[in-house]
């Protein structure tokens, strides 16, 4: 503080003499970050006397935009994390299943890996090919990811957290989800290099094909629940683990579980990127975060592909038993500590709970630890004993939590299992990728839906 | 393969699934030492290119960084001009089978290996004295031997280490690393104008022949204080065609009389 103070003293002292030269980065930092800090105060203060009872008139008016712009916006930012998340569990299940150990060195378990991956390609070169469609170019990972992120606006997450509830929802979804075809073919042409072409083309064929039994697969369970609207869907299967769809639509489930590999782009039907085999196709051009984008929508589709999986087979948030005993809360009520006194308990927890588990840790670890290092322990494993209580009885207390626990939970299994299959299978040949398309599964997926439509007719007569 | 279709992925399924929770083979190498003997270094070999040429340049570092001193290496110069060993060679080098011939008194089948030629060393140690046995004059003793031989004979390096205590491969590395150090008696230069108008005067028919006699072509390096043949950068004003030079200066070389002009060149150099 006193730092930037005197920084600032000595800017506004030597102004004409061009001072910024002189300074050193921290100053620099120091000046601007003030700079930032009180003028962003200054506007926040401004904006809340001036606009401040029209602009909450205008968001009352329009609850369901903002609420909209809300959700696009909380997704778009709940994509990146998850991106972070899927990467970093591919690299540690797959170099478990190598027999590897994998990242270990940055953050605890490695667990920071992937965040230094999106730090890396961030600091890469932004490079483009000379010849290259400048705007198609810079717009196609924008739109392969964008369709990525928009699909997730139709997936109930739990009970009442979802983007958007559309009637359509699931058309919508595949709508979305064929977009990334457009951005991949863009990012293929623009690159003005035949084999970024043709790679584009390949990737075009493959997920076009595959999105055909994709998308008919669906349609069985769109007969059984009636409706397009994902959360109608999910509370279709509402009730134990026997009213999900896989036992209704097992074959639906199985061609739909080939086409979303295919259509995520997953080994063994990862044609588009090949990694191992061709110079990553549509990408070939890309550098910097123009492919971290791409890099991202696969993974954000990894996680999408599994969503959809869980909510349409496996029935989304809902749990996949009723428990044997039942809660009840009523005991909350009484303890109505109004908003200070929750936070005076959450803090008196806090340093208790510090002082608690950093004597254990001073009393175990003997006198190889510190006054600071067992301070610091106690506090770290009290945060997470806190969080834990806290996300315990968010998850008795709140209908949503739990329902974002089981989706969660269903989503990031057939993540794992995408990984696995990753780490087990070799990739198919590109014929037997397209002949498998059209000759298997496009007839098994017409065949499903008929019995279907034969069998919701007959048994509603 | 079998009869149940899915069968062989369910199979390769099930083996990832059972390496998930196996013991790992990745070492934590500075945390966790690899379990090797104690005097295990590796295992000593000498790396080919993609030509099947040795990559080895003899530059003795692993000999000079040895511990116990069991490298032993022979071979030839960066330069591809000396043979140069490191050790004595009755031990392993040139290998066993030469040793044996050598001990034997017959002459090695070899004719790149040549012992180095004795010299009278006195001036090494009259140098040495001037410069106090310093292994860090190094350059500047090398200098001086330079000056007092003309060059510097592999003998009197040989005595240098003997004598000052420096490692060969010190010396040797010195020596080899300033271009206006030189291991070669000087030689000369012969130089062919391949200019058009020398071309149509005949100088291709001439520089065949100087190759021929002089027992070279151009652009290849010759051994030490055989006579070089080389192209000349640029035709010299005013001289005649086809134009020869030695050592710069254009010579009266006809295009008839090249033969019998470096045959009396070659003659009187080496001889």
């Amino acid at each position: 503080m006193r730092a930037s103070m005197t920084s600032v003293l000595a800017f506004a002292r030597d102004l004409p003499a061009g001072v910024m030269a002189r300074l050193s980065i921290q100053e620099r930092i120091a000046i601007i970050f003030t700079v930032l800090a009180i003028g962003g105060a200054a506007t926040t203060v401004i904006a809340i006397v001036w606009l401040g009872p029209p602009l909450t008139d205008f968001l009352g008016a329009n609850q369901p935009l903002v609420r909209f712009v809300v959700a696009a916006t909380a997704i778009l930012m709940l994509t990146v994390p998850t991106a972070f998340v899927l990467i970093y569990l591919e690299l540690k299940v797959i170099a478990r299943m190598n027999l590897r150990v994998g990242p270990n060195r940055v953050g605890p378990w490695g667990s920071a890996m992937s965040v230094i991956h999106g730090l890396k390609v961030l600091s890469k070169e932004d490079f483009a090919p000379t010849g290259a469609d400048f705007t198609v170019f810079t717009l196609a990972p924008v739109v392969t990811y964008m369709a990525s992120v928009m699909t997730l606006l139709v997936i109930p997450f739990a009970p009442g957290l979802i983007g958007q509830d559309l009637n359509i929802g699931l058309l919508y979804f595949f709508a979305m989800s064929g977009l990334t075809v457009v951005g991949l073919l863009m990012a293929g042409w623009s690159s003005f290099n035949k084999y970024s072409l043709l790679g584009g083309l390949r990737s075009a064929a493959q997920m076009i094909s595959y999105e055909v039994p994709l998308t008919l697969s669906v349609v069985g369970v769109i007969l059984l629940a009636g409706t397009m609207s994902l959360n109608s869907i999910v509370l279709a299967q509402s009730g134990s683990f026997l009213d999900w769809f896989v036992f209704k639509q097992p074959l639906a489930w199985l061609i739909f579980f080939i086409a979303a590999t295919a259509e995520a782009n997953r080994t063994p039907l990862d044609m588009t990127e090949a990694d191992s085999e061709i110079v990553a196709g549509f990408a070939t051009e890309y550098s910097g975060m123009r492919f971290g984008f791409f890099f991202f929508a696969e993974y954000v589709n990894v996680f999408i592909v599994s969503a959809l999986a869980t909510t349409l087979f496996f029935g989304g948030w809902t749990a996949p038993f009723q428990w044997p005993w039942t809660y009840n809360l009523n005991w909350f009520q009484p303890l109505s500590f109004g908003f200070f006194g929750w936070l005076g308990i959450l803090l008196a927890g806090l340093l208790l709970g510090s002082y608690f588990f950093g004597l254990l840790a001073r009393l175990v670890g003997g006198r190889t630890w510190g006054l600071w290092p067992s301070v610091t322990m106690g506090l770290l494993v009290d945060l997470v004993v806190m969080v834990g209580l806290i996300g315990l009885a968010g998850f008795v207390a709140f209908n949503w939590v739990q329902g974002l626990v089981w989706f969660m939970a269903k989503t990031y299994f057939f993540v794992i299992v995408f990984v696995w299959m990753r780490a087990t299978l070799p990739r198919v040949r590109v014929d037997q990728l397209m002949s498998f398309a059209w000759k298997w599964l496009l007839p098994a997926s017409l065949l499903n839906l008929f019995v279907t439509a034969t069998a919701v007719v007959l048994l509603n007569r | 393969m079998s009869s149940i279709p899915g069968l062989g992925i369910a199979k390769g399924m099930a083996l990832t699934m059972r390496r998930f929770f196996a013991p790992k083979a990745t070492i934590q190498y500075p945390e966790a030492a690899p379990d090797v003997a104690v005097r295990f270094r590796g295992r000593l070999q000498l790396l080919y290119d993609e030509l099947g040429n040795i990559k080895c340049e003899t530059c003795f570092q692993c000999a000079q960084a040895c511990p116990v001193e069991c490298i032993d290496m022979g071979g030839f110069d960066t330069r591809g001009r000396f043979h140069v060993h490191w050790g004595a060679a009755e031990q392993y080098a040139e290998r066993r089978e030469e040793s044996a011939l050598r001990r034997s008194g017959r002459p090695v089948p070899d004719p790149a290996y040549t012992h180095f030629d004795p010299i009278d060393t006195s001036a090494v140690d009259a140098i040495l004295q001037k410069y106090d046995f310093d292994r860090k004059q190094m350059l500047a003793i090398l200098e001086s031997i330079q000056a007092a031989y003309g060059f510097l004979p592999v003998a009197a390096l040989k005595h240098l280490s003997q004598v000052s205590g420096a490692p060969y491969a010190l010396i040797y590395g010195t020596a080899t690393y300033y271009s206006h150090l030189r291991f070669e008696v000087p030689g000369r230069t012969v130089a062919v104008c391949l200019c058009t108008a020398c071309l149509v005067a005949g100088s291709g028919r001439v520089a065949r022949a100087l190759a021929a006699e002089l027992g070279t072509e151009i652009g290849r390096r010759p051994a030490g204080g055989r006579i070089a043949l080389e192209q000349v950068p640029a035709h010299i004003p005013g001289a005649p065609s086809p134009l020869v030079t030695l050592d710069g200066v254009p010579q009266p070389v006809g295009h008839g009389g090249a033969a019998a002009w470096a045959r009396a060149l070659a003659g009187r150099t080496v001889a």
